[in-house]
């Protein structure tokens, strides 16, 4: 150890003894760059930006497509319907997944590495080193779910193309417009994502333990699509952050609905809220007394968050009924009559046929009936539209009926199949002699289930 | 000034008490050694000290700036390490530095280096810390106390995992940092590590304060050094150290015998043997007085304070190599 420079020696009151300012800034960068230099975090980046480039490839060499996704038909017609399909599982359990890797580890790590004592003896306070870990897990994870939506609008667009984008009634929404509301839709995920990361870090925090952090986000995430599924009431599904990495679906109306969007931004909040609070008020408490003798080593902790989450399941499963129900059959056939209407029409051009501005089928009596013993709520219903088809030499009178099964989500976005009898086969070849998506063989459609 | 005052610290944990109202009290610039075997509460003294502990009573003031749980700006000035200081092992020592240099407002890559070099690490700086010796983990737990530039130094078991030469030059900087004036508090269960460097002594037994003051106190108050002696006549010679005061003798497990003497006794003791006709081997010093002060205070018999160890206990420890 040479013995060269010299330490100066301050009074009290000089600076060698007030603390820096912005400590939260300083804490944030810190940790930015810790986190910027983890492998795992250098993995996920990389397959955030890969993954969307992959899955458009792989639609470019095959011709199937994931019918069961909002959207999931058009991925061959438009780029935008690509990067609405990758935004579905990004919402589903791809950004709890980011979430946990970012954020799962990110208090548990200090714990494992036995560095919270070389951390908390700068001059960072405990609130200091809280929050900038909090900021910097939010900017990951924000700047990783984003970096996903560009690359996917960016696959989308050079392997598919920016094609116009059907909107959910049925009418075409301009390539321009299209980006636009993708690009949000996008956005509207931020607030769940950042409610993902909360959970994480209450989990890092309160259990100390890395893995159960990283994989407990997305556990969570199944759990509460798996919720969705059950129950005929909104209230209960509104609560969760699952619901709200769906809200984006309101805007493909050609009248926007936003009342799931600005639910599901006020649950996240609330998530947020409480996880940090939480976190904060263990952190804050906490004793950095190296491993304690007496703490429950192994399964202990572990098990009882089990045994919550798994009440908290329960809970919420049993209070599925809970309020009004948001799918009803007059509300399925009001949005499914008009989108019916518009893509016939969008059909017709397709096939070059001329139609009038504002020409309309007549439709009589359309019917819809859930299958099961309740007569509303979501589920697999059948609906049956009456057409007058204008074809030369049918009867003006004699109506064609047309059944589509329709499966209904909580949310009032729905799937309609109909068999080829009348609409025609899944493909069709267009005016150019094309091979194009025939849209009336698989109709997507959402109504405002408040 | 007081550079640090702490009073009353009592800290529980479940069924031990780790801290039973400890004092303690540094003027600025003093050099004091934190002394307890193992599970006396050095640690976690240290602990409280740093804010990374809440005790259940008691109040701390660094430099007449009350310290408050769990976040103060109290410690400002204050640098150092608790148990062996722990890095993230997947980054450089260099750029761990570089994290804590950033969460201290003081970035500066010409500090970096010096810190670095002072410790002996300017070579290794880029390797991972996964890859570093104890010892070097050490040196890098110096060095980032270092780049504080603190008024108060607070180092548990700083000369722990170092090889001699670390352990030298530890020493030689724990006094440079004196000599200009840093305060320090330096703890250890090896007390000879810490004899040369410290000016006063706290001794610390299960959690208490048994006690306190300045090297002179220390060796004023000391108990007879211990020794360890081969002569020509083990017989002869205890014979004459029963006719000596002062001068206390056992035969020792490994032949000769153990002696229990105070330096200007000794000599003439040694004198007397040599006119009895017994020639004086070797002799060798098996505890200084500070180390039998030590034991004699941190041993977990009930032995009245300032009586010297048992010499077969000595004798067993220097058997045992510690
Ligand atoms: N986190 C903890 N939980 C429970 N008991 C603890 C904890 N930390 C320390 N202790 C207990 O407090 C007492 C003092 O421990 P401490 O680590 O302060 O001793 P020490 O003097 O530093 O010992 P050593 O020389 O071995 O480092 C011990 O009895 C220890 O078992
Ligand atoms: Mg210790």
């Amino acid at each position: 150890m040479s013995t060269t420079s010299v330490l100066p020696v301050d009074a009290p009151g000089s600076s060698a003894f007030t603390r820096p300012e912005d400590g939260i800034r300083r804490a944030y960068r810190a940790e930015v760059r810790k986190l910027s230099s983890q492998i795992v975090i250098r993995v996920v980046a990389l397959l955030c930006l890969a993954v969307p480039f992959i899955f458009a490839a792989l639609l470019k060499v095959q011709s199937g497509a994931p019918a069961d996704t909002l959207y999931g038909v058009w991925v061959h017609s438009s780029g935008f319907a690509v990067s609405l399909v990758v935004l579905a599982s990004a919402g589903a359990w791809g950004v709890p997944l980011i979430a946990g890797a970012v954020a799962g580890d990110i208090f548990s790590s200090e714990d494992r590495y036995g560095t919270w004592k070389l951390v908390l003896t700068r001059s960072c306070t405990r609130s200091d080193v809280f929050v900038g870990k909090l900021l910097a897990a939010a900017t990951f994870v924000v700047g990783l779910q984003l970096l996903t939506g560009l690359a996917s609008m960016a696959a989308g667009v050079l392997l598919v193309g920016a094609q116009s984008l059907v909107n959910l009634n049925g009418t075409l929404f301009s390539p321009g417009h299209s980006a636009l509301l993708v690009f949000l839709s996008w956005l509207t995920l931020i607030p769940p994502a950042i409610a993902f990361t909360a959970v994480a870090v209450l989990l890092s925090i309160a259990t100390r333990n890395g893995i159960l952090g990283v994989i407990a986000p997305f556990a969570l995430a199944l759990a509460m699509q798996l919720l969705l599924l059950v129950g005929t009431g909104i209230w209960s599904h509104l609560l969760l952050i699952g619901a709200a990495v769906f809200a984006w679906h309101g805007l493909f109306n050609v009248h926007a609905y936003l009342g799931p969007l600005l639910v599901g931004v006020a649950v996240s909040v609330i998530w947020t809220v409480v996880c940090i609070d939480v976190s904060w008020a263990l952190l804050r408490r906490r004793d950095f007394a190296g491993t304690p003798v007496s703490r429950r080593q192994g399964w202990g902790g572990p098990v009882r968050v089990v045994v919550a989450i798994t009440a908290a399941v329960a809970l919420i499963a049993i209070a599925g009924n809970w309020g009004p129900a948001g799918v009803t059959a007059k509300r399925l056939r009001t949005d499914l009559t008009p989108a019916f209407n518009q893509l016939t029409v969008l059909q017709q051009r397709e096939l070059g046929r001329h139609v009038p501005a504002g020409a309309k089928l007549t439709l009589v009596l359309p019917t819809c009936n859930r299958r099961g013993s309740v007569p509303y709520g979501p589920g697999e219903w059948i609906c049956t539209i009456y057409v007058q088809t204008p074809s030369p030499g049918a009867l003006p009178s004699q109506p064609t009926a047309v059944a589509y099964d329709v499966s209904v989500n909580w949310d009032g976005c729905y799937k309609a199949q109909s068999p080829p009898a009348f609409i025609g086969q899944q493909m069709m070849r267009d005016a150019h002699g094309h091979n194009v998506v025939n849209p009336l063989y698989t109709i997507y459609g959402c109504f405002d289930p408040l | 000034m007081a550079a640090l005052r702490a009073s009353g610290i009592v800290k529980r944990f479940e069924t031990v008490c780790a801290l039973d109202s400890v004092d303690l009290a540094l003027e600025t610039g003093q050099v004091r050694g934190l002394l307890g075997p193992n599970g006396a509460g050095k640690t976690t003294l240290l602990r409280v000290l740093f804010g990374l502990v809440a005790p259940d009573a008691g109040k701390v003031e660094l430099f007449d700036r009350p310290l408050e749980w769990p976040e103060s700006d109290a410690l400002e000035g204050v640098a150092g390490f608790v148990e062996d200081p722990s890095f993230y092992p997947y980054l450089s020592g260099r750029v761990n530095l570089e994290l804590l240099a950033e969460l201290d407002g003081r970035a500066g890559t010409a500090k970096i280096d010096d810190a670095l070099a002072r410790v002996g690490l300017a070579g290794r700086g880029d390797d991972r810390v996964n890859g570093y010796s104890t010892g070097m983990k050490q040196r890098l737990g110096i060095a980032a106390a270092l780049l504080r530039e603190p008024r108060l130094l607070l180092l548990d078991e700083p000369s722990a995992g170092l090889d001699p030469a670390g352990v030298r030059d530890m020493g030689e900087l724990v006094r440079e940092l004196a000599g200009h004036g840093v305060t320090i508090l330096l703890s250890s269960h090896q007390i000879v590590e810490v004899e040369g460097m410290c000016d006063s002594f706290t001794m610390l037994r299960r959690g208490r304060v048994v006690w306190d003051g300045t090297a002179e106190q220390l060796r004023a108050q000391a108990p007879a050094s211990a020794y360890h002696m081969h002569c020509s006549d083990d017989a002869r010679a205890l014979e004459l150290a029963g006719q000596q005061r002062g001068v206390r003798a056992t035969p020792s497990q490994r032949g000769g015998l153990a002696l229990a003497v105070d330096l200007g006794v000794l000599d003439s003791y040694v004198l007397a043997l040599g006119s009895a006709g017994v020639a004086v081997r070797r002799l060798e010093l098996l505890a200084s007085p500070v180390e039998s002060m030590f034991f004699a205070l941190t041993s977990d018999s009930e032995r009245p304070r300032n009586e010297p160890p048992e010499l077969a206990e000595l004798d067993r420890r220097a058997l045992a190599g510690t």
